[in-house]
């Protein structure tokens, strides 16, 4: 009995072996329908699930989304509401995963005077009054974005003190300049700093009209030491992280006024729901009618095996274990190809990261087996309309009737 | 003769057939439907990022530097340059009108509000003890504008800061109504119904009817805002603005729209002002606003375009991965078609029948069964597109005869190319073996 069961096994994996390579176009053909459905099933899930993720910190390019400013705010003066620079050490540097990037800025009402060979210095009637705004923590761009900037000086012999100043106040300053390489002094009551390295940029907001100083220079002319005015966060994630990340800065920081500026994080918001549906139902229609246009390539693939299903029949193989072997053929060859095309999916995916988003996309190791095991329902699922086979009467087949 | 063959081998084996017609069709409604989605999603989106509000802000060229912190500025009311109203309908007469899908003029005047605090206890308004200052704008609501076509354009700030939240309902254009912020309201107690009664140092009060508070999560939180005729009046400058919104539908920017129009000859120049860059735009309007600067709300506009752009190269891979699939699935079919069919080609060609007779018979039944699948599945795709642009956006795309030739293309390429590695070997076939059955 075990001899017979064990030759019977034996005999199974033989005709297996036999209907692969008996057809090698076949195969080929079958493997490619196969292959090629589970490589863009495995490259579009590990892009789905990356680019994400992705978004979110594209969504960055918008500068701050979070502002931190003093609570009792009645706008009477202009540097006479501050906050405590310690405030800054409590603010958590990332959210789940998420980068936060941070400035803080003192604001300040100062003079700004052109320097140059040609005029005096200190000329009283080319001063103008204007915003400056003293930053310190991540890098400008992060919190505001601009565009041309364009050094006007730089003088880095000297002690490097760079200032940028936004494109009204530069063009203000450089009227009736003739020429003359821009060169700012700041005076503030009775102090004053000559700016070593001068920088334009154009914000296209109200910073036009600032004079950006690192916060050591802002602090000297002020003497405002650990005061602040703001702060502005640029946080990432998803709409629902960064409300988290709000409301628990909101208890950790009580003192203060935090909120998210809404422009953005709702207009954020609504966008990411939108592409992220977009991304989804793309995703999932492309899955579905890929696995459906396979089936139908497979399936025209096993309507072809009338004869071997006759000839197993006459020869006195049962239904059940006629079937059972082309089922176990579907789902080795999906196998071969959900395992072949998986592996192309994901290096595929992330070539196309890497297009995309510049950052090769993370391939997520739980991508493979699924693309793997669809594969294989999608091949199993395709040779079962061999069941309709079973009916077939053996001597018509042969006589080519059927 | 030929014709008959074709139609006697679809007729005698309908159900193979059928089942690469419907792979085809499968396959060639993945591509429509991603394509219609990638043509259409640049237009559809950048709709939505106008829910960010104007990415254009104009300002009096001669105007002083203004000394503005957290939306306040703190230069006096009288220095500073203004703009003219009435040039406002120009707005829709230049070349890009369509893409200007809203605008709002804007004034300021810093004020002291005393305003009666709403007591629960007594349920009556009581005077307060101290004034607050505040900053009191004037804009438009919804704002009719009559265009010089004579027909109407309503805009203001609705459509330029859609992201405003207000409780209550927002003022009537020139009715003595204002909305509040929520910081300026909890301040002052003020609650909607509210009078509200205003000053600055230099004229006299204004009383006005508080009929929402609203939260903009920035500075005008603190602001009270009414129709702009209300404060030209007040401040004494009819028919002047100092500020104007635009939001306007652009197209990314890439390196040709950054370059200085000033540099470019006039076949760039002319392809630099065709193209809605949100640059170009702002050319534009600075043509018909006569002393106005128009600037680039850089913070809105940068964002726009670099996302925009990171979800169009998304949606083509994901076009290109589906048009990969498919047409490595329909070769497939195709390919398996032929390759069952040596019995069929050995016989045909035992009777006489040249190679080049055979292969171009079973190329025209994959180029009918080409057309006939590629035409089902882009009546597939554009019904699955409908659904999938209605579901996310709520408007269809169109269907384009772009995509139906692709389409048609893509199938007649795919199954010749399919088939064309077996056509070639079933050329090469010797009838005798293949009708010996080895």
């Amino acid at each position: 009995m075990t001899g017979s069961r064990a030759t019977n096994r034996a005999m199974f994996w033989r005709i297996i072996r036999r209907l692969f390579s008996a057809n090698p176009g076949r195969l080929f053909v079958m493997l490619l329908a196969l292959g090629a459905g589970s490589a863009v099933t495995a490259a579009l899930l590990n892009l789905q699930v990356d680019a994400k993720r992705r978004l979110t910190a594209e969504f960055r390019a918008f500068g701050a989304n979070v502002v931190i400013a003093p609570r009792n705010n009645n706008q009477t003066g202009v540097d006479d509401q501050t906050l405590e620079e310690s405030i800054l050490q409590r603010i958590p540097s990332s959210n789940n995963e998420n980068g936060v990037a941070k400035i803080a800025f003192l604001y300040f009402v100062a003079g700004v005077t052109p320097l140059n060979s040609v005029d005096s210095p200190f000329e009283s009637e080319r001063t103008i009054q204007t915003v400056v705004a003293g930053f310190e923590g991540a890098k400008l761009a992060d919190i505001l974005p601009s565009r041309n900037a364009r050094v006007l000086f730089s003088d880095t012999a000297n002690d490097s003190r760079a200032c940028i100043l936004g494109e009204q106040v530069a063009a203000k300053l450089q009227e009736n300049s003739s020429g003359v390489p821009l060169r700012p002094v700041i005076h503030y009551r009775n102090l004053s700093i000559l700016c070593s390295m001068v920088q334009v940029q154009s914000f296209g907001g109200p910073e036009d009209a600032y004079v950006f100083v690192d916060m050591a220079t802002a602090r000297r002319l002020t003497i405002l030491d650990d005061r602040i005015s703001l702060v502005q966060l640029s946080v990432s994630g998803t709409p629902e992280r960064i409300n988290r990340y709000i409301s628990d800065l909101q208890k950790g920081i009580p003192e203060a006024d935090v909120h998210g500026i809404r422009q953005f994080t709702e207009g954020e918001g609504k966008i990411y729901d939108r592409i992220s549906g977009l991304l989804t139902a793309t995703v999932g229609i492309v899955l579905v009618l890929t696995g459906l246009c396979v089936m139908a390539a497979m399936t025209n693939v096993a309507m072809e095996r009338k004869n071997d299903v006759g000839l197993m029949k006459a020869i006195g193989g049962s239904v059940r274990r006629v079937l059972r072997l082309f089922l176990a053929e579907a789902a080795l060859l999906g196998l071969a190809g959900g395992m072949i095309g998986g592996a192309a999916g994901i290096f595929l995916s992330i070539g196309l990261g890497k297009a995309v988003f510049g950052v090769a996309a993370r391939p997520r190791l739980i991508v493979y087996p699924v693309a793997v095991a669809l594969t294989i329902i999608v091949a199993i699922l395709s040779a079962y309309p061999l069941r309709r086979l079973a009916s077939i009467r053996p001597a018509s087949v042969f006589r080519g009737e059927a | 003769m030929f014709l008959r063959i074709v139609a006697d081998s679809f007729g005698r084996r309908p159900r193979h057939k059928l089942l690469t017609g419907a792979a085809l069709a499968l396959g060639m409604g993945v591509a429509t439907a991603a394509l219609s989605v990638s043509l259409d999603v640049g237009d559809r989106l950048a709709k939505e990022f106008r829910s960010l509000g104007a990415n254009l802000l104009v300002t009096p060229q001669a105007d002083s530097l203004p000394l503005e912190i957290g939306g306040v500025d703190y230069r006096p009311v009288n220095a500073g340059a203004y703009l003219p109203e009435v040039d406002l309908p120009k707005l829709k007469t230049i070349f890009w009108h369509n893409n200007v899908i809203g605008f709002s003029p804007i004034l300021e005047v810093r004020v002291s509000s005393s305003t009666p605090r709403w007591s629960p206890a007594s349920a009556t308004f009581v005077r307060p003890a101290a004034d607050g200052d505040a900053v009191l704008v004037g804009t438009w609501s919804n704002h009719p504008v009559a265009l010089p076509d004579g027909g109407k354009f309503i805009t203001g700030l609705q459509q330029t800061s859609p992201w405003w939240r207000v409780e209550g309902s927002w003022f009537q254009d020139g009715a003595g109504e204002c909305i509040v912020g929520k910081a300026f309201a909890e301040r002052n107690g003020v609650i909607v119904g509210s009078p509200l009664y205003l000053a600055t140092t230099s004229s006299d009060g204004l009383s006005l009817k508080v009929t929402g508070i609203f939260t903009s999560g920035g500075s005008e939180d603190n602001a009270v805002v009414t129709s702009l005729s209300i404060v030209q009046q007040y401040v004494g400058k009819p028919g002047r603005y100092r500020r104007l919104y635009v939001s306007a539908l652009t197209k990314p920017e890439d390196d040709f729209a950054r370059r200085d129009p000033k540099t470019m000859n006039a076949g760039e120049f002319e392809r630099w002002s065709c193209s809605p860059y949100v640059s170009s735009i702002a050319y534009t309007i600075k043509q018909v606003l006569p002393g106005a600067d128009v600037r680039v709300v850089r913070r809105v506009a940068e964002g726009e375009g670099a996302i925009l752009t990171r979800v169009r190269m998304l949606l083509w891979l994901v076009t290109g991965a589906a048009l990969l699939a498919a047409a490595l699935a329909v070769g497939a079919s195709s390919a398996a078609s032929v390759i069952e069919r040596r019995t069929e080609i050995g016989l045909m060609k035992a009777l006489g029948a040249g190679s080049g007779t055979v292969g171009f018979l079973l190329a025209a039944e994959q180029l009918l069964l080409a057309f006939v699948g590629g035409g089902a599945g882009y009546a597939l795709g554009i019904i699955l597109a409908r659904l999938l642009g209605e579901k996310i956006f709520g408007a269809v795309p169109e269907p384009s005869l772009i995509v139906f030739l692709v389409i048609i293309a893509l199938a007649t390429g795919v199954t010749l190319l399919g088939s064309a590695i077996p056509l070639r070997r079933a050329s090469r076939y010797e009838p005798a073996p293949i009708l010996r059955g080895e």
